[in-house]
């Protein structure tokens, strides 16, 4: 009778129950056969392409969403993200890239109108301890830094990360020798400090301390182009955006924050220069300016003023020099003021 | 799936990431940000590599491309596309150190050996492999957004390679940064559509053109049309008239001057019906009915098709090294610049100017010719009759989503759209030129804006170009006519004396834009591609 019907077409729920299974199987000790192991791996692979291709559709058909929806159901029933998380290392790099679309994907799939991973996410929580282990692993880094960046779009689970220990290795994750999991690792390094506004700026006012003693000297004052580049900019986004105007008032009343910024003004790089440079206008700008702040100023004003005169962008920008004028004219106008 | 466990088997050899573990041994490409080397891996027994350098502090493209660009090129692993070993930071340059490819690009091996383009079972090689590339790449959810004979690499064994993925996007991968989340639970095909520009224009499918409909996997199909014909005639399509005559050329001719240079379009060449077939496929207008790369495999041109080794005795025997043919073209293009200055177009006022474009509507693809004709918009033939009369001081352009081209170039903006301009080489001729050409309305709806791809600037550039050429060409034309009359001979003469001068100027404006153009030339043709060499 079975031969009759030809593979009945499966459904999303028998898709994860079946992965759910080979990742159980292949979670075990290797104990049975080479070849029937080898035989299991790539019936697993094949399943996670299935989930992928019912969660993003292929070139014949777009995703159902009743389909996607059961599948995350049934996905996050049990324990499949964990299992799948812990396997990917034995997959091969196609499989690898489909678990990782596939847990991506899965972040953002509603089912009720609740995001379920995140859910299950804050249930296991420690889940996110080996993503971001992912980035001391060459093979690994990638699949699980894409897979962390989905993640840290949940709140509560950036805000699980920003306050662990994992925070201070992404000073040294961010400057690997190895491009490709260095700028991955600065990347999910900026999503963590400027998704969430709120879970930014509080974790920024009780971390500031030791994170912007470590952003300095290990960032700003890098040897390293691309790292001063990046923490240039991010230092820009970070500060100008709203929700961390006290952090900001804070940082730019500092003159030894001053100094840096000062020396990443004259950089070679263009780049870096400009990104600088709407750091530094904070400090112009500042209206409670400290005194020691007003004296390095003034006695710069002359080599500032300078420098600003041939300062231009190479497409013209009203808003960069509505800028520049303005910060011209706070620093010229400067007086010293009689120390107490 | 066997081949897929066969790669993971193979482990990753780790090359060394730093600078002085390699041996830089020639230059064999450049580009406006880059460098290709050809490099020996000194703690590997000197492994022969490429080296791509990449200045990062120059580079149009924001770091987070050129981050994509590499994840994307480190985590691909197919026999037909071309990988990097390894990349790092070196100061401000990012080095990608790929396998060196010894045979270079197809494009640099047919300007240098095959000029007429190569015979069909060598084409049906090469396209094959580059289909199985493209397939793979497809099936992944990569777009390749710039497939073209010059990213088409061949090693001394004769296999081929797919390269650069400067301009590739992932219909997987959510815009970095914003949206995405938002849109969760939208259907997959916002993703799958991509609206910004990029490419190489030449091979760009006519939706990538126009691209506010946006485009997907399918425009990749368009590109490797072209670059079939482009493998066939030694040139893509509308370029295939002498180096600098063009695009705008063509079309002028086909409108006005019919039969003037007409003979390049009439190659003694025969193809095959296969290959004809196989080609008008991949040009269909309508994406929907272009195959996928999967089917295209399966098409009876690429049956019996022939192995490797006869791409090592038909195409590589006696082929000088890449580094020479590099070296060679910059020779050839330094010369060439010096070559065309001949009459430039004078500037008209661009204060007053009425910015018109003439666009194309669509591309025809003539079977029987194996070319591709350009369609224009209907309407303009109404607004043809209007600007015969009114508008002397007409800037003509034809535009790639052009916007982004003129916005990027905005220092040289007046000029470029000054010298597209006949206008002011006074008012008489401005008026035979509008009679001849149509023009309708500039629809400027090209969105984006922001983001600017070196890739289609140079394109762009490469275009204009061009017409600058066409441009000098017709007023050499229309000075050779007016110097056929009698009658109005001395007001000639000193209008052709008038003419001269403000071309001298144009000529001494236009010599260094040329000279970069040369430079960006280059690149299209080279950088990347004749560095993966």
């Amino acid at each position: 009778m079975k031969g009759l019907f030809k593979s009945k077409p499966r459904t999303p729920v028998d898709v994860v129950r079946q992965t759910r299974e080979l990742l159980i199987y292949t979670g075990r000790a290797p104990d049975t056969r080479e070849t029937k192991r080898e035989e299991k791996m790539a019936e697993l692979s094949k399943n996670i392409r299935e989930l992928k291709q019912i969660l993003y559709g292929n070139s014949e058909s777009e995703p159902v969403s009743e389909a996607c929806a059961q599948l995350t159901q049934e996905f996050f029933r049990e324990n499949t993200l964990r299992l799948l998380i812990t396997c990917v290392p034995k997959l091969n790099l196609e499989a690898r890239k489909d678990a990782t679309q596939v847990v991506a994907n899965l972040q953002r799939q509603q089912v009720h109108s609740k995001l379920i991973a995140c859910e299950y996410l804050e249930k296991n929580i420690d889940l996110l301890d080996i993503l971001v282990s992912g980035y001391e692993n060459t093979d690994m880094a990638l699949h699980y830094g894409a897979m962390l960046r989905e993640c840290i779009r949940h709140q509560t689970v950036a805000k699980y990360v920003l306050e662990s220990q994992h925070m201070k290795k992404f000073f040294d994750f961010i400057q690997l020798p190895n491009f490709d999991i260095a700028a991955d690792a600065a990347a999910t390094f900026k999503e963590l400090l400027t998704r969430h506004k709120s879970t930014v700026a509080e974790f920024l006012s009780k971390n500031y301390e030791w994170f912007f003693a470590e952003y300095n000297s290990k960032l700003l004052e890098s040897s390293n182009y691309i790292t001063r580049r990046q923490a240039i900019k991010l230092l820009g986004d970070i500060l100008l955006d709203r929700s961390n105007s006290v952090v900001m008032t804070r940082y730019v009343s500092s003159r030894d924050n001053l100094r840096i910024l000062m020396n990443l003004l004259r950089e070679s790089s263009k780049s870096i220069q400009i990104e600088a440079f709407h750091v530094f206008k904070l400090f112009a700008a500042n209206q409670n300016k400290p005194p020691d702040i007003v004296g390095i100023l003034i006695t710069n004003r002359s080599k500032l003023l300078r420098l600003f005169a041939d300062f231009k962008l190479d497409k013209e920008n009203e808003q960069f020099e509505a800028d520049k004028a303005l910060v011209v004219k706070e620093i010229a106008a400067l007086e010293p003021r009689d120390r107490p | 799936m066997a081949h897929e466990q066969e790669e993971c088997s193979k482990k990753k050899i780790q090359y060394p990431l730093d600078s002085n573990s390699y041996k830089i041994l020639d230059e064999i490409g450049v580009g406006v940000s880059a460098i290709v080397y050809k490099a020996a891996c000194v703690p590997m027994n000197s492994t022969v590599v490429a080296v791509k350098a990449i200045d990062l502090d120059q580079s149009r493209a924001d770091l987070d491309s050129i981050r994509r660009e590499s994840k994307t090129m480190s985590l691909l692993s197919h026999p037909n596309i071309l990988n990097a070993h390894c990349s790092f930071t070196v100061d401000c340059r990012l080095w990608v150190v790929m396998p060196f490819m010894s045979g270079g690009s197809l494009q640099s091996i047919i300007s240098s050996s095959f000029p007429d383009g190569l015979s069909e079972p060598c084409i049906a090689v090469v396209l094959k492999e580059t289909l199985n590339a493209l397939s793979y790449l497809h099936k992944q959810g990569h777009l390749h957004r710039d497939i073209k004979s010059g990213n088409i690499l061949i090693d001394s064994n004769g296999s081929i390679k797919l390269a650069d993925f400067g301009v590739s996007a992932s219909i997987y991968e959510p815009n970095t940064g914003q949206g995405g989340w938002a849109s969760s639970s939208s259907s997959s095909a916002s993703r799958m559509m991509l609206t910004d520009v990029a490419g190489t224009p030449y091979w760009m499918a006519p939706e990538v053109i126009h691209s506010h409909t946006g485009y997907s996997l399918k425009a990749d199909i368009w590109s490797f049309g072209i670059t079939a014909l482009e493998l066939a005639h030694g040139r893509p399509p509308l370029s295939h008239l002498p180096p600098s005559k063009s695009l705008l050329m063509k079309i002028t001719k086909r409108l006005r001057l019919s039969d003037y240079e007409k003979s390049h379009n009439q190659k003694d060449k025969k193809f095959s019906k296969a290959f004809k077939d196989m080609v008008g496929s991949c040009l269909d207008h309508d994406p929907s009915k272009r195959p996928s790369a999967e089917k295209l495999l399966k098409h009876s041109f690429f049956r019996n098709c022939k192995g490797s080794d006869f791409l090592v005795k038909n195409v590589l025997s006696g082929l000088p090294t890449v580094e020479d043919r590099f070296r060679e073209t910059r020779i050839v293009n330094k010369n060439g610049s010096v070559d065309d200055e001949t009459e430039e177009d004078p500037e008209s006022d661009s204060a007053t100017t009425i910015v018109k474009q003439r666009r194309i509507s669509g591309w025809n693809f003539n079977e029987d010719g194996f070319e591709l004709d350009p369609v224009f918009p209907t309407e303009s033939r109404e607004k043809q009759s209007e600007s015969d009369n009114s508008d002397d001081n007409v800037v003509k352009q034809v535009r790639f989503g052009g916007e982004t081209i003129i916005q990027d170039q905005k220092s040289d903006n007046s000029s470029y759209s000054n010298s597209g301009s006949p206008g002011a080489a006074g008012d008489d001729q401005a008026e035979i030129e509008a009679g001849n050409i149509e023009i309708i309305e500039s629809e400027s709806n090209v969105g984006g804006g922001g983001d600017f791809d070196r890739e289609t600037v140079v394109g762009g550039l490469v275009i204009l170009r061009r017409s600058l050429d066409e441009q000098r060409q017709q007023v050499c034309d229309m000075i050779a006519m007016f110097g056929g009359e009698v009658t109005r001979e001395d007001q000639l003469v000193q209008l052709i004396e008038k003419l001269k001068m403000e071309l001298e100027n144009e000529r001494k404006k236009n010599f260094e834009l040329e000279m970069e153009l040369e430079f960006l030339k280059l690149q299209i043709s080279g950088a990347y591609n004749s560095t993966d060499n």
